[in-house]
């Protein structure tokens, strides 16, 4: 049990720790507490009462866990003591309840054993067993929770959902007692597939239970709080008790380096020896947003070790990494007895399971404000004094085109540091089908059963469930579509059953996770290899990419083999803007850019170069017009900056080649050749006059959607409205056209 | 029609009340069985073969609604008449043959629950199994003057030597010692084992002093035990019917279907070997549940080479010599007949008490295929049963019109509680669940692939 730090102030209005049970009030008093804190104080009442849904935001180290966990070990030793005095014993040793009382989800089997030891800590003394349950931990001690299950049970999703797969019919016995279900790290699971996934699990839960035990959701305090509400119970976000304390935060330790890149690599060497310098002895995480730059940093710092006669620390950690050498890395993160810094990607930041690191730093923009805090979370648990720093390069001299010297990677970083000391990060996004999720699920209700009707799936997942956005018709497609592949066969009275193909899937382990790190692309021109790019990139044919400085004429996607078919455009080089790589960016970061552009303001997190690199980007902000403007000609193309989400680019640039431009996009710049700012602005008006923007139908021209794990498993035209309701906006898309409109040229 | 046994009042209500609540009667089965002579008379040369001490087993395969449920009871019906013990079960997702989460061990609680004798068709009849060996043992004594331990001993050598049987001995001794001191504790808790009632062997060898239980690992073992047990009580032997083997297809682990099949290889081999003695298997299930090579017991090969069909009976030729015995659908004129023997039971075999007509029972099977489509007569469970209540009705209100009744019959199916949704609380759930399946769930209840 982790007690208050020194110098904490009791909240006022105590009273709620009265209202804890003696036992837990005796724990309390010997561990040297003098009261409880702001999150704490508020949600005793609550949770001791069980009825209601629950949600407590609190920075990292307030005191979240013990918020939770206070009232709920009350309420578990009130209950007991009731059961023993109905049975006529003493209070305090009743007989332990069948089935477990408490069930915790966290998004890492780190934080679980974390969580575990805390928790032991606090419930062990008190008579209630605490267990984990993840892939790491080993076979004889789940066989004798399976046996004799009671107390509380912390579980990753994943394994939760090979529960389901391997010992559906055992599941209501195991939950017979359920009391509480605890959400950690809730935000975490916002607006991913595997936050889908979790809301189903609970769905179905509650299904087998045929009751709804109330829901904790535990999460850093975010910009809107109700989202987070409704993702804990989908359908019922209202009904949520909200707890948002902001006392007891962290202080976040923030710097953001700038640097000069002059085409040779003198960068890399100030960046890897800063780096080297400042991680070497402890734990940290460096991410870069390209493998290449991964291999390039995690080199330069071995040889640095080599050189100074010190054992390496720095080990890289990407997706086309042989598994052995990922493990060995995974495994020395989770060891953590001797220093060690891996140097990752930030798409496989999920495949990572890691526990507590000193700091974390990024190599080049980071591309949400979702993952930088989740990243952030992973960093001063200890000392409750997370560590950032940034390090980010741009060109200099600039180039000589137009776009060049707006600083991109640097406005881009700035507008999400602030999005992050303001406490906001990226909603959820509404209206997510989530297919590929649901074509797992569907998989897994049926080993659950072993085997069920289309009526009884819709049952389960469709009418009610999180799944809101699907209806009979699209269940049955999916279905069908399975059938396709495989994946489901039908036995003569209808029962859907797991096929060979879905059977195949099921027998494997990998099966429990929905997510995928993204992977990236091999390019490939004329049977010859040009290297690689982020799969998320090129979206339809006729379009144009910028590769290795030249501009390229996309060609085919081939999902399966992952590569890009492309053949170089006639006209040469193409701008060097290049704000980010790897990720989606939310449109409010695009709009803080631009205000950041328009301001004056230099944050103090800056150092010099950084700073003189932010008036540079102004300066040249400033010399376009873009205050009030959102095109550029510079004698060889035209840019249009779409300062909104990676969605609406996505959607303007499919819609745009569909019109027979010449285009290829950058980030939130779409270039275009062969026409100019007047007779765009007429086409783009044009454009609107004709009705709204139809994204599915966009989306059948795109190429690769294969954007989740089961997408492979999706008919065309389900292929398409998955595509359009994840990565297409066509309400943003006719916003940012009206606005160009208003703007003019 | 006319010359049909007269039927008693017992088994008429057995008969109309079974039906009724969508079940099979447990007795009075040649009243209403149509048709299928050479199947019984195959089956009866199977429960021939068992009363002899020898071994049997078939197949029972027919599509749903095929009448496999109905022709398991006549079977089983018959084998008690002919002084065999029967046990049933139907395979559920949590009756396996074999499994290693107790399954298994349900699934022969199950047969045990379900074991009936003659004289006590309904099942329950294990203790009275037990009662009857210790008592022709008692007599036996008498008879020779001995001492009883000398022939109970005897008897049970024989249960000893084979797998698993001394403990089984040791049990029934221990129900006889119950009976000699009269510890009813005792005896109940033999009767308890042998039903495989209890979980731990740590319970068991507390209350009976034996170290094992029956369990997943013995279903088939005590089965063979049970046979013999049964003869050496003074019966003819062991009827085992197993039905819904569509459950084991329907299975969504290759690895826990194949260890399923593996059972029943075993039991194939030895009874098609005549090693088991005194015991017999019968195994209802769906073609696809024999035949579909990915997930039947043809994706089992040693299975499929045993059991494959001779291939020259086809196109009106017959073999019932093979292990496998397929089951015709009704047909529209076989289902007119089963209405008419219903009519005939109900009316108590008096053709003047009948109370529709035959064009009453037309009208009646006309409806049905409105409802529910020609799909009527082949799953037969839902439309007899609301024949029978029709029956009731029209028994209970005199003067009442057939054809009014006919007209409003409601036909539907049971819904699986599993899936049902959650009651939505009054208070808490506002809003939420505004369910609307407007014309839907037509769509969902016949979705094909």
């Amino acid at each position: 049990m982790s007690s208050p730090p020194s110098g904490s102030e009791p909240a006022a209005g105590t009273g709620a720790i009265e209202r804890l049970h003696p036992e837990v009030q005796r724990r309390l008093h010997r561990a040297g507490w003098t009261g409880l804190r702001d999150a704490q104080e508020r949600a005793v009442t609550s949770i001791l009462e069980g009825k209601r849904d629950v949600l407590i935001a609190a920075a990292t180290a307030a005191g979240k866990t013990e918020a939770a966990f206070l009232p709920i070990c009350s309420a578990l030793l009130t209950r007991r003591d009731e059961a023993a005095s109905a049975a006529g014993a003493a209070a305090g040793d009743g007989p332990a309840a069948a089935g477990l009382s408490v069930l915790y989800l966290a998004p890492l089997k780190a934080l679980i054993n974390d969580q575990f030891e805390r928790l032991e800590e606090l419930a062990g003394p008190l008579g209630l067993p605490v267990h984990r349950w993840h892939g790491d931990v080993d076979g004889g001690r789940k066989q004798k929770l399976l046996e004799a299950p009671s107390g509380m049970l912390l579980i990753t999703p994943e394994s939760l959902e090979a529960m389901f797969v391997l010992r559906g019919r055992q599941l209501r016995g195991l939950f017979a007692d359920l009391r509480y279900v605890v959400v950690d790290e809730l935000h975490a699971f916002l607006g991913t597939e595997r936050g889908r996934q979790l809301q189903s699990l609970l769905h179905r839960l509650e299904f087998v239970l045929r009751r709804r035990p109330p829901r904790i959701g535990l999460s850093a305090t975010l910009g809107d709080l109700g989202l987070a509400a409704a993702a804990l119970r989908p359908g019922g976000g209202e009904a949520v008790e909200v707890i948002h304390s902001d006392q007891d935060g962290q202080e976040l330790r923030l710097q953001l380096r700038g640097y000069r890149d002059g085409g040779d690599e003198a960068h890399v060497d100030a960046i890897a020896g800063h780096l080297f310098r400042k991680l070497r002895g402890s734990n940290h995480l460096v991410f870069s947003n390209s493998r290449r730059e991964v291999e390039l940093y995690a080199d330069r710092l071995r040889e640095r070790c080599e050189r100074e006669r010190v054992p390496n620390e720095f080990l890289p950690h990407h997706g086309s990494l042989a598994k052995p050498l990922r493990e060995q890395v995974e495994q020395r993160l989770k060891r953590s007895s001797l220093p060690f810094t891996a140097v990752c990607t930030s798409t496989l930041e999920m495949g990572i399971d890691i526990g507590d690191v000193a700091s974390i730093a990024q190599i080049g923009a980071p591309f949400s404000v979702a993952a930088l805090r989740q990243r952030l979370g992973r960093s001063g648990r200890r000392d409750g004094r997370p560590v950032l720093r940034l390090a980010v390069a741009e060109p200099d001299p600039p180039g000589d085109r137009a776009l060049d010297g707006l600083r991109p990677a640097l406005f881009q970083s700035v507008a999400m540091l602030e999005l992050l000391l303001e406490g906001w990060c990226e909603p959820p996004a509404a209206g997510e089908l989530h297919l590929s999720t649901l074509v797992h699920q569907v998989l897994s209700v049926l080993a659950q059963h072993d085997g069920a009707t289309a009526a009884q799936l819709w049952a389960v997942l469709g009418d009610g469930s999180p799944f809101a956005g699907v209806d009979q018709a699209t269940l049955l497609q999916l279905l069908r579509a399975m059938g396709d592949q495989e994946l489901v066969e039908q036995s003569e009275d209808g029962t859907l059953m797991p096929g060979a193909a879905g059977e195949r899937l099921l027998g494997h382990y990998s099966f429990y996770s929905v997510f995928e790190s993204v992977e990236e692309y091999q390019v490939v021109h004329a049977g010859r290899a040009l290297g690689t790019m982020a799969g998320d990139d090129g979206l339809v044919a006729g379009q144009y990419v910028v590769y290795a400085g030249r501009r390229w004429k996309l060609l085919a996607v081939d999902a399966q083999a992952r590569r890009v078919e492309v053949e170089p455009a006639a006209a040469g080089s193409a701008p060097r803007f290049e704000p980010s790589a790897g990720g989606e960016v939310h449109g409010r970061i695009r709009h803080r850019m631009r205000e950041l552009y328009a301001g004056r303001d230099e944050p103090r997190y800056l150092d010099d170069v950084a700073a003189a690199l932010l008036r540079d980007g102004r300066a040249q902000f400033a010399a376009l017009g873009l205050a009030d403007s959102s095109l550029v000609e510079d004698g060889r193309e035209l840019h249009l900056l779409v300062w909104d989400s990676d969605r609406v680019a996505n959607t303007l640039t499919a819609l745009l080649v569909a019109e027979g431009l010449e285009l290829s996009r950058r980030g939130f710049a779409l270039s275009l050749r062969g026409l100019g700012a007047d007779e765009l602005l007429e086409r783009l008006a044009a454009l609107r006059q004709r009705g709204p923007v139809d994204a599915v139908a966009l989306a059948e021209a795109v190429l690769n959607k294969q954007t989740a794990k089961y997408s492979w498993a999706l008919s065309p035209p389900l292929l398409d409205r998955d595509y359009a309701s994840s990565c297409l906006d066509g309400p943003g898309a006719e916003a940012c056209l009206d606005r160009i409109l208003a703007e003019g040229g | 029609m006319t010359d049909t046994p007269p039927i008693r009042a017992r088994d008429r209500d057995a008969i109309l009340q079974s039906l009724g609540a969508g079940v099979v009667p447990r007795r009075g089965h040649q009243h209403i069985q149509v048709g299928r002579h050479p199947e019984v008379k195959a089956l009866l040369e199977d429960i021939e073969r068992v009363a002899d001490g020898g071994s049997s087993i078939r197949f029972v395969i027919g599509s749903y609604g095929s009448g496999k449920t109905f022709f398991l009871h006549l079977v089983a019906a018959i084998a008690r008449e002919r002084k065999l013990v029967t046990v049933s079960a139907d395979l559920t997702p949590d009756r396996r043959l074999y499994s290693t989460s107790g399954h298994g061990r349900a699934l022969y609680a199950e047969l045990m629950r379900n074991l009936a004798t003659r004289s006590k068709p309904e099942g329950g009849g294990l203790a009275s199994v037990v009662e009857k060996f210790v008592g022709s043992a008692l007599a036996e004594a008498r008879e020779q003057g001995v001492e009883p331990p000398v022939v109970l001993h005897r008897r049970l050598e024989s249960l000893s030597e084979m797998v698993g049987g001394y403990d089984f001995a040791h049990v029934v001794e221990c129900y006889w010692r119950g009976h000699e001191t009269g510890d009813e504790e005792l005896k109940n808790n033999a009767v308890r084992w042998l039903r495989a009632e209890f979980a731990t062997r740590t319970d068991a060898r507390k209350a009976l002093g034996v170290r094992t239980i029956i369990d997943d690992a013995t279903v088939y073992d005590s089965l063979k035990l049970m046979g013999r047990f049964t003869r050496l009580a003074g019966y003819g032997g062991l009827l085992v019917e197993l039905d819904e083997l569509v459950n084991l297809y329907k299975m969504s682990s290759g690895r826990a279907r194949s260890s399923n099949y593996e059972q029943i290889l075993r039991i194939l081999n030895d009874c098609l070997q005549g090693t088991a003695e005194g015991l017999g298997f019968v195994l209802g299930g769906t073609p696809e549940f024999l035949t579909d090579t990915r997930r039947g017991l043809f994706s089992y090969e040693a299975l499929q080479s045993r059991l494959s069909e001779n291939s020259f009976a086809r196109d009106g030729l017959v073999d019932f010599s093979g292990p496998v015995l397929r089951l015709a659908n009704l047909s529209l004129e076989d289902f007119f007949v089963l209405l008419r023997n219903l009519r005939h039971v109900q009316a108590g075999g008096d053709e003047e008490q009948y109370l529709l007509p035959d064009e009453g029972l037309k009208a009646f099977m006309d409806h049905c295929h409105q409802r529910i489509g020609e799909a009527y007569f082949r799953t037969p469970r839902n439309t007899i049963k609301s024949f029978v209540q029709l029956l009731a009705v029209l028994e209970q209100n005199p003067g009442t019109s057939w054809q009014e009744l006919v007209g409003d019959l409601r036909l539907d199916e049971e819904p699986d509680p599993d899936f049902e949704p959650l009651p939505e609380d009054a208070e808490e759930g506002e809003g939420s669940g505004e369910a609307e399946n407007g014309g839907g769930d037509d769509e969902l209840a016949s979705f094909r692939l």
